[in-house]
């Protein structure tokens, strides 16, 4: 009514200005009907289920092909689907990879394969020859020894800074303890990815890629009678055993709140999640109004309850987050964030009166229109992508929906009423039954133990393991490094070593430093000199990357980011008490604190600790029971609230003129791992050093 | 709310090509409506109901090449303070109005026009019309938005230039292949014109550009013609037409002193509340002659002048590698040979297999990493052609091994298989780029335009494929002129 009186003043006034009261924010019209083109259904033969979508909107066709078996349990070999499927378009029997590669790029196309799914996606009039691709490495894949390794490789270094990585130590803790015995809950480990033989990866790509009960999505530019020729010129042809079925079960439920602690030493912040398995698979009636009562208790923006409390309220962190993962083979909850170390007990009792709250009383009309708006507009806005409505056509297959289920969901969302969000909140989630899981430092250990109902803290390793404690060390500290100091000086008493060490003027070390995340080698030049000098470099072919200068009393540091950067008085104090060929030998004369910390397992190799701190860093070096060789070093400096991490492991001990030198090493600061190899080591050879070296 | 030249420069480094504004086709033709409001609006509708979707865009054709050279960085800065509000709109309320609606939205400015947009539901159609109709009509800035803004603008700076090793090369070689055309300048401007910037300088740079005859509005999405015009014709219509908007403007915004020392009339001779419906006959009479005043932009010339020599620089920056960056005067946007450039292009340095990559950075090694691409704007363009050596190699290999590529190029027909590649390339990047109704409109905004010809996005991918090898030849002879260009070397600091 009020638009047509508009209307009529618009016409009045000649279109001038009309009483148009701009003060007015507009309100939504009516929610429109989707629009999601009807997909067509055959199957084939050997058991393909092809699902096509016309759209003839661009002359384009994607093909997305996912594999019907559910995921199996690995064990031993924990990881091996997801590396088999990192290695598909590694080559096939026809082709190597790089003309694998140049053959997509000449035709534009888009081909990508991953543990239980292929996806290809070009134009129209290159499908053939996208096809013919698709289906040479379908068939064909060959799993070149190289790749295999160069893969493994990447693998591991990815392990080596998930040992660094709060986040990912808390979402491998997080499967682990919500799944156990559940393909879900198992977590590659280095022992693992080394269990994995090529003859494995063939055989999970024999087993695995089978036309039984797998799907064939089609999108795109094309009608059903040329999809049906062309599934029948390249799929008829593919063979393979019966498909994979199995309940696996839908998680680990408890009575009462367990606490799952994962050791972070140095950690000035906790990540933590409180989390809990659900009784729901994706498909079910209940999953849109899960949807929405995760998304205001904290799905997403601003305006959720836990960013309100824990951020805006509290100020305990710069964000608070919920999320809901509904799967087809297991769904659980989440909720959690990063916490300075003294409010971690106080973030999880507000974390936990949320999920209390949202049990207890239904959620206010401002919330529920807030988030069902923004839900509305992403899965709006989702639908512009081709492979959205392809999930959406597979999803109505798999999940057995109602065939205008996608047609309707704005209608659906619209209709979730406050009734409905209280009835899902207490029947799937609890504040009571929840997994708290904590990975940060060690001091907060006390605090935690009031939400653990039978007061017995569990706790896992980063990969999701339960870890035995700490046995305490059967020697001293001092007995320790002159252990160590013999083993390395080939002495067998106090005085034979102090002796030899004297003995060592100088050093020079020169080792090349490669990593999967770089494409070239880079060198790195170590200098020592007894007075107190020492000098390291890192270069790459015709560039300096790092330098660092110390000569006893000053030094500097140079990046190429930085430039030269003269060390600060403090750090000039911190250098001068691990001064020496040992630095050990020299810790209680230059003042560094220090002290065992016990016995630990390394990667299966009892290791004594020693800790010290230098006023800057804290290290925790590891030493071999028997060997008494120094296997690891890890360094964690603060750096305002972050702190970094730095893990040097050492191997391949040789001796060099009377010396044992590690000549293997491998370096890891975050996401990065640097792996070196010795090249050649020079004791007493003459050397000047300065600073300009 | 971006640069659009820098988030090119960041494309191009990634190595991909961006066809960006120039690039457009659709099998299935772009049916659109296009009319103009009385108030000069130019308005252009694309109904397509796939996806229950719609993106509301505003160009305005104003970028950094109508800036007053001593207050330059204003049109990109002015992008950034049209978010601040509106008479009815409160500090940062369009972004949580849009989200909170499940849309989003963003805006960014070039040498030649300054784009906003919002992606709604469509059921949200009338919001966006509003948020855009507000932001035309009677934006609100105050000093502490001026403020706000003036720091984020410095910080995008400091990102995106300052500290970007190489970041001020678009800079550098614009300054000197435009010697004598706004585009001169880059779009980000100087610091020191925004810190010297007065309230007239903001009220005249709105006055002057953000009028509604110097905007297209560009709806694309789940529309119905029908009602969508209804409201733009409430919300836009309703804008007052000619000189009128900005005696409203004044209305608002001026005290009561210094409008009726400017109007010889007092305010309250108006409707306070409905301004343009004032009854008294002065008032009417003084909104009319100012409804019969047209806005008139004065706007530079093309520029056909060519460079005058080879002009060769040297630029000391925070990098650790030195490189070489090169710029070639080319025909503005609209001219023909632009396919052909483009083409040019490809063949020299996209994708791994390009010539310049092949031969220069895989098998001689003499460069890290080298691009070169076609940038064409309203009154010219311009070709760059860029690479990072290693430490050891001098500059002026280099240069000698991007030359003879440049002499292989304007002696030889390229052969059949490049230029089948790059036909598949165009052909493949084009069907791709009109996916996203935010796409749409945007490109039939821009179309009509700068080619007067909004159905342009319609016939894009023939003008691709109408290049020959012969016509590749040909404008590589042309442009490519090797005695008069811009020769930039990049050497590090010294410490």
């Amino acid at each position: 009514m009020k638009s047509l009186y508009l209307l009529l003043i618009l016409i009045l006034t000649n279109g001038v200005f009309a009483q148009l009261d701009r003060s007015q924010r507009p309100a939504a019209a009516a929610a429109q009907k989707i629009n999601i083109p009807a997909s067509q259904v055959f199957t084939t033969a050997n058991g393909i289920t092809v699902i096509l979508s016309e759209n003839h909107k661009i002359p384009k066709v994607s093909i997305e092909m996912s594999l019907g078996s559910t995921p199996r349990l690995e064990g031993e070999k924990a990881g091996l689907a997801d590396f088999a499927g990192s290695l598909l378009m590694s080559g096939t029997a026809n082709r190597s990879k790089d003309q694998l590669d140049r053959e997509i790029d000449f035709i534009g196309a888009n081909l990508s394969a991953g543990s239980s799914s292929m996806y290809l996606s070009c134009l129209t009039k290159h499908l053939d020859k996208g096809l013919d691709l698709m289906t040479d490495v379908l068939y064909n894949a060959n799993f070149p020894e190289s790749e295999v390794e160069r893969i493994r490789k990447q693998n591991l270094s990815g392990m080596q800074s998930t040992k660094a990585d709060a986040g990912e130590m808390a979402t491998n803790a997080t499967k682990a303890v919500n799944f156990p015995g559940h393909p879900l809950g198992e977590i590659m480990t280095e022992a693992t990815l080394q269990n994995i033989s090529r003859e494995d990866l063939i055989q999970y790509y024999k087993n695995n890629f089978t036309p039984q009960g797998s799907y064939l999505v089609v999108v795109g530019d094309i009608t059903r009678a040329q999809t049906e020729a062309m599934v029948t010129r390249y799929f008829s042809a593919w063979q393979g055993g019966p498909v994979y079925q199995s309940d696996l079960g839908k998680g680990q439920f408890d009575k009462g709140n367990r606490v799952i602690f994962v050791k972070k030493p140095g950690a000035v912040q906790s990540v933590v999640y409180v989390t809990f398995p659900i009784d729901i698979r994706s498909g079910h009636k209940d999953q849109l109004a899960l949807n929405v009562l995760n998304g205001i208790l904290g799905g997403g923006g601003f305006g959720t309850r836990l960013m309100q409390n824990l951020r805006e309220d509290k100020a305990f962190t710069y964000g608070c987050y919920s999320s809901l993962n509904i799967t087809e083979n297991g769904s659980w909850m989440s909720a959690g964030g990063n916490f300075k170390n003294a409010v971690t007990d106080s973030a999880i009792t507000e974390i936990l009166k949320e999920f209390a709250g949202i049990i207890e009383a239904q959620v206010t009309d401002e919330e529920l229109s807030l988030t069902k708006n923004n839900m509305a507009g992403g899965f709006a806005r989702s639908l512009e992508r081709p492979q959205t409505v392809a999930r959406f056509a597979l999803n109505t297959i798999k999940q057995k929906l109602a065939p205008d289920y996608y047609q309707n969901y704005l209608q659906q969302l619209e209709a979730i009423s406050k009734e409905d969000v209280l009835r899902v909140a207490q029947q799937y989630f609890t504040a009571k039954n929840c997994h708290i899981i904590v990975v940060g430092n060690e001091e907060i250990l006390p605090k935690l133990l009031v939400f653990d109902t039978d007061g017995k803290i569990e706790k896992l390793d980063a990969f999701g393991a339960p870890i035995k404690e700490t046995k305490s060390a059967d020697i001293t500290a001092d007995q320790l490094i002159e252990a160590y100091a013999m083993a390395i000086t080939g002495t067998t008493s106090k005085k034979a070593l102090l002796k030899k060490v004297k003995t060592l003027k100088t050093y020079s070390r020169e080792s090349e430093m490669s990593s999967e995340q770089i494409p070239f080698v880079l060198t790195s030049t170590d200098y020592f000199w007894n007075g107190g000098n020492e000098a390291s470099k890192m270069e790459m072919p015709g560039m300096v990357l790092q330098k660092s200068y110390f000569d006893g009393k000053a030094g500097y540091t140079f990046s190429m980011q930085g430039g030269r950067e003269d060390l600060k008085a403090e750090e000039i104090a911190a250098k001068q008490k691990a001064i020496g060929f040992i630095p050990e030998l020299n810790y209680k004369a230059n003042g560094m604190s220090y002290e065992i910390k016990g016995i630990e397992n390394i990667n299966g190799e009892e290791c004594y600790v020693l800790y010290t701190n230098d006023g800057l860093a804290e290290n925790y070096d590891f030493y071999n029971v028997q060997s008494f060789m120094k296997v690891r070093s890890t360094n964690i400096r603060k750096m305002g609230e972050e702190t970094v991490e730095t893990t040097t492991s050492y191997a391949d001990y040789k001796e060099v003129d009377g010396f044992k030198f590690a000549h293997s090493f491998s370096l890891t600061v975050g996401k990065m791992t640097l792996n070196g190899v010795v090249k050649r080591i020079d004791v007493n050879p003459k050397l000047v050093l300065t600073e300009d070296f | 709310m971006s640069l659009i030249y820098l988030t090119m420069k960041k494309t191009i480094f990634c190595g991909l090509f961006l066809l960006a504004s120039t690039s457009f086709w659709a099998q299935q033709k772009i049916t659109y409506e296009a009319y103009d409001l009385p108030n000069g609006l130019h308005v252009i509708l694309h109904e397509e109901h796939a996806t229950p979707i719609v993106a509301v865009s505003v160009l305005y054709h104003v970028g950094s090449k109508n800036e007053n050279p001593n207050r330059t960085g204003f049109a990109h800065f002015f992008e950034h303070l049209l978010f601040e509000g509106s008479a009815n709109i409160g500090r940062g309320e369009y972004s949580e109005l849009v989200e909170k609606n499940g849309g989003t939205l963003n805006a960014n400015t070039s040498q030649d026009r300054t784009y906003y947009y919002e992606v709604l539901p469509s059921n949200q159609l009338e919001l966006g019309l509003w948020l855009e109709s507000e932001r035309m009509l009677h934006a609100k800035v105050d000093i502490k938005g001026i403020e706000t803004q003036r720091s984020v603008v410095k910080e995008e700076k400091r990102q995106r230039v300052d500290n970007q090793p190489y970041g001020s090369f678009f800079t550098e070689i614009f300054k000197r292949v435009f010697a004598a055309h706004p585009y001169n300048w880059a779009p980000i401007g100087r610091m020191e014109h925004l810190d010297a910037a007065q309230e007239e300088d903001y009220v005249n740079f709105y006055k002057t550009f953000y009028v509604p005859s110097n905007a297209t509005l560009s709806i694309a999405g789940d529309i119905n013609i029908e009602q969508t015009k209804k409201w733009i014709a409430q919300y836009f219509g309703s804008i007052p037409k000619g000189q009128a908007i900005n005696l409203y403007r004044d209305f608002i915004n001026l005290s009561d002193e210094a409008f009726a020392s400017k109007y010889k009339m007092q305010k309250s001779a108006f409707d306070q509340k409905n301004f343009m419906a004032s009854a008294s006959p002065a008032a009417k009479n003084l909104i009319t002659s100012y409804l019969n005043q047209p806005c008139v932009i004065e706007r530079p010339l093309k520029d056909k002048q060519p460079i005058t020599g080879v002009i060769k620089d040297t630029i000391y920056d925070n990098i650790q590698l030195p490189a070489l960056f090169m710029g070639y005067k080319m025909p503005s946007q609209t001219h023909p040979d632009t396919y052909a450039l483009e083409f040019l292009n490809e063949v020299l340095s996209s994708g791994s297999s390009s010539r310049i990559n092949k031969e220069i950075v895989e098998k001689r090694q003499l460069a890290q990493y080298a691009f070169s691409f076609n940038y064409g704007l309203e009154d010219a363009g311009i070709g760059i052609m860029a690479a990072i050596a290693p430490k050891e190699v001098a500059l002026d290999t280099l240069l000698n091994a991007l030359d003879a590529q440049i002499a292989a190029i304007k002696s030889e027909l390229i052969s059949e298989e490049e230029f089948q590649k790059v036909r598949n390339k165009f052909e493949n990047d084009i069907a791709s780029s009109n996916s996203s109704i935010a796409g749409i409109a945007e490109n039939l905004a821009d179309n009509h335009v700068y080619y007067g010809d909004a159905n342009r996005v319609n016939t894009l991918l023939s003008n691709y494929l109408k290049v020959t090898r012969e016509d590749i030849l040909r404008v590589a002879n042309t442009y490519l002129t090797q005695d008069a260009r811009v020769i930039l070397y990049y050497l590090p600091k010294e410490k």
